[in-house]
């Protein structure tokens, strides 16, 4: 016992020492805090943060929770990294709500917090840099109503019951649906963002509806698996898939003909502006509030464009 | 008679849905139900074994995602689907023998042991997979694709956990340690040897469980079946196993699998929210146990 306390007592006087030894550099400490370490969405805003790191020779840590729904986890990162006193904070909030008290904390400790992707019910942050969300969800709903020929039931998937992105995805399409009179949701279920769970409730909405000609799908798992039922269902092509997101099988999807259109974001630009506004709050510039990187509907046809191309495979094929 | 209790349950509900929505009694929507809930299915059989010794296994859902993403590695280094199927139920087997060995040899409680387990493998499959979903033989894919390679496994293994629960000395002893632990190794039972046994049976069906959840998926993610542990537990408490082992049979978590897989599949052909879904389900587990407790207490 008291060996081990000795050890614990010499430890953490190296890393009180290791701290000091750090805090003396001039070179500044940026922490990337992801909803989740998986995914190739959250390497992709990494690539972006390491790029701007790199451009502008500041350090970037990289720390996140390994899941999204882990909401517990990523406040106790928040609040290492405030102990830490790194220099700034780039953050894609697990929870809207929960986050408000470590970015608050952060935030009085001299860190500035820059929001990235999913942000918080506040506006302390020095800025938010995410996908219009809604206004995505608008062009995915455009271009299903285009592809189905304006008529027809249709099948709608957000993510997660309550999480912000699922519901501006799932309010968002809906809302421009409605200005298409004679399309009808039939079937509103969620994937979870689970290629399973997202395979299970794609076979019963078309179990109990059979007249669906069209699905809007909100993430990349969940797509995944609805092409897979459409497969194997023999539907591809008879009923559209638009989805958000574009993980390698989606792509494939789309190019075998199963997805029609894919709703892309651009989470390279996530991480990279993210670091920048990071970068010039903390030297005390202004940054601006609310940045929308965009998004991008890809077709067969638009495939081959070199800046789809970029968007689909930013950290190269 | 009162046994049959959650059997008649799941025929009530299956008549009610018929008749609310004549499309959950397709035959494709049924067959397509065991195919949905094959792995959970599969995983309360193998549950259930280890819960009437008196053992518990709680890294089932993350050794299903790590057998998973074994073949996936395994597609990779150019290996074919026969080796990749192997090195999955592999990973299974593996995993129940060192579950076996702490809880025995290092004489962890199982809770404790598999608890530790299930960190293990969610963190190997992360590592291995670099935290992302990883493609598989296109031919494990296809199996997929054929719902009645969903059946036949589940068949098989509800069959041969039948046979060895109720037909062999080793099923005498997984009722007999569940049952009395310390009478069981006084009249000459190694308890010890059967617990290991026993953790390599279920890992053996865990591995199986992951070659189907591949094959469904079509892909491995290293963060799929998460939670199915609990949905595996749950399915066996339904169906009438008790958590402090002794009871329970392949018949009744058969059925209290299927109540779940039935109430799931029921729930999202009326478009009743999945929040609902959560809640109506926790309900039944209590009811379930609650109506075991006083069977029981009715007999004595």
């Amino acid at each position: 016992m008291r060996a081990l306390s000795k050890l614990i007592a010499v430890c953490i006087a190296i890393s009180l020492l290791a701290g000091c030894a750090k805090k003396s550099s001039t070179t500044l400490r940026i922490a990337l805090v992801p909803k989740s370490t998986s995914h190739s969405f959250w390497m992709t805003v990494r690539a972006g943060a390491e790029a701007a790191a790199k451009e502008s020779g500041v350090e970037l840590i990289f720390r996140g929770p390994s899941k999204e729904t882990d909401v517990a986890g990523q406040i106790t990162i928040m609040e290492d990294l405030t102990n830490q006193k790194v220099d700034a904070i780039v953050m894609a909030a697990c929870n809207s709500k929960a986050l408000i008290k470590p970015v608050e904390k952060a935030i009085k400790a001299g860190i500035p917090v820059v929001t990235v992707d999913s942000g918080i019910d506040s506006d302390i942050a020095a800025s938010f840099i995410a996908t219009d969300n809604i206004l995505g969800a608008h062009k995915a709903a455009d271009e299903l109503a285009r592809l189905i020929g304006d008529k027809g039931d249709i099948g709608v998937m957000p993510i997660v019951s309550g999480a912000a992105t699922s519901t501006m995805r799932e309010n968002g399409f809906k809302e421009q649906i409605a200005k298409h009179p004679n399309i009808k949701v039939v079937s509103t279920l969620f994937s979870q963002c689970d290629e399973a769970k997202g395979m299970a409730a794609t076979e019963d909405m078309l179990t109990s509806n059979p007249s669906i000609v069209g699905m809007f799908n909100a993430c990349g798992p969940g797509a995944v698996g609805a092409a897979r039922v459409l497969d194997q269902r023999k539907l591809a092509g008879k009923v559209k898939l638009v989805a958000f997101d574009a993980f390698p099988a989606e792509i494939e999807a789309l190019k075998r003909g199963t997805i029609q259109a894919l709703i892309v974001q651009n989470p390279f630009k996530m991480g990279y502006e993210g670091v920048k506004a990071a970068i010039k709050a903390k030297r005390g510039e202004k940054v601006p509030k609310r940045m929308d990187t965009g998004v991008a509907v890809v077709t067969k046809t638009n495939f081959n464009d070199p800046e789809i191309q970029k968007l689909l495979f930013p950290l190269g094929r | 008679m009162d046994r049959m209790a959650p059997l008649a349950f799941l025929v009530v509900m299956c008549a009610g849905l018929s008749i609310a929505r004549p499309s959950f009694a397709q035959f494709s929507n049924l067959l397509g139900v065991i195919q949905q809930y094959s792995v959970i299915i599969v995983l309360a059989i193998g549950q259930t074994l280890l819960m009437i010794s008196g053992g518990i296994d709680l890294s089932v859902g993350s050794v299903v995602a790590l057998g998973g993403i074994v073949a996936g590695v395994c597609y990779q280094h150019g290996l074919g689907p026969v080796a990749a199927i192997a090195a999955t139920v592999g990973v299974g087997v593996l995993a129940g023998l060192i579950n076996g060995l702490v809880t025995t040899k290092a004489r962890m409680p199982a809770f404790i042991a598999t608890l530790g387990m299930m960190g293990i493998a969610r963190g190997l499959a992360q590592v291995l997979s670099g935290a992302e979903s990883i493609d598989v033989s296109p031919s494990i894919a296809a199996l997929g694709q054929n719902q009645w390679f969903f059946v036949a496994a589940v068949v098989v293994v509800c069959v041969v956990t039948w046979i060895a629960l109720t037909r062999t000395p080793f099923g005498r002893h997984c009722y007999a340690v569940g049952g009395n632990r310390e009478a069981t190794r006084l009249s000459g039972v190694n308890v010890d040897r059967h617990m290991i046994k026993a953790f390599l049976f279920t890992g053996t069906i865990v591995g199986i469980a992951a070659v189907l959840m591949t094959a469904r998926v079509g892909l491995a993610n290293p963060t799929g079946s998460e939670g199915y542990e609990l949905d595996s537990i749950a399915a066996a408490v339904i169906g009438g196993t008790s958590l402090f082992g002794g009871q329970g049979t392949v018949a009744g978590t058969l059925v209290g699998a299927l109540i779940m897989a039935v109430l799931r599949n029921g729930c999202n052909l009326l478009n009743i929210d999945s929040n609902w879904q959560l809640i109506i389900i926790g309900m039944m587990i209590i009811l379930a146990v609650f109506y075991d407790n006083v069977r029981r207490r009715r007999r004595h």
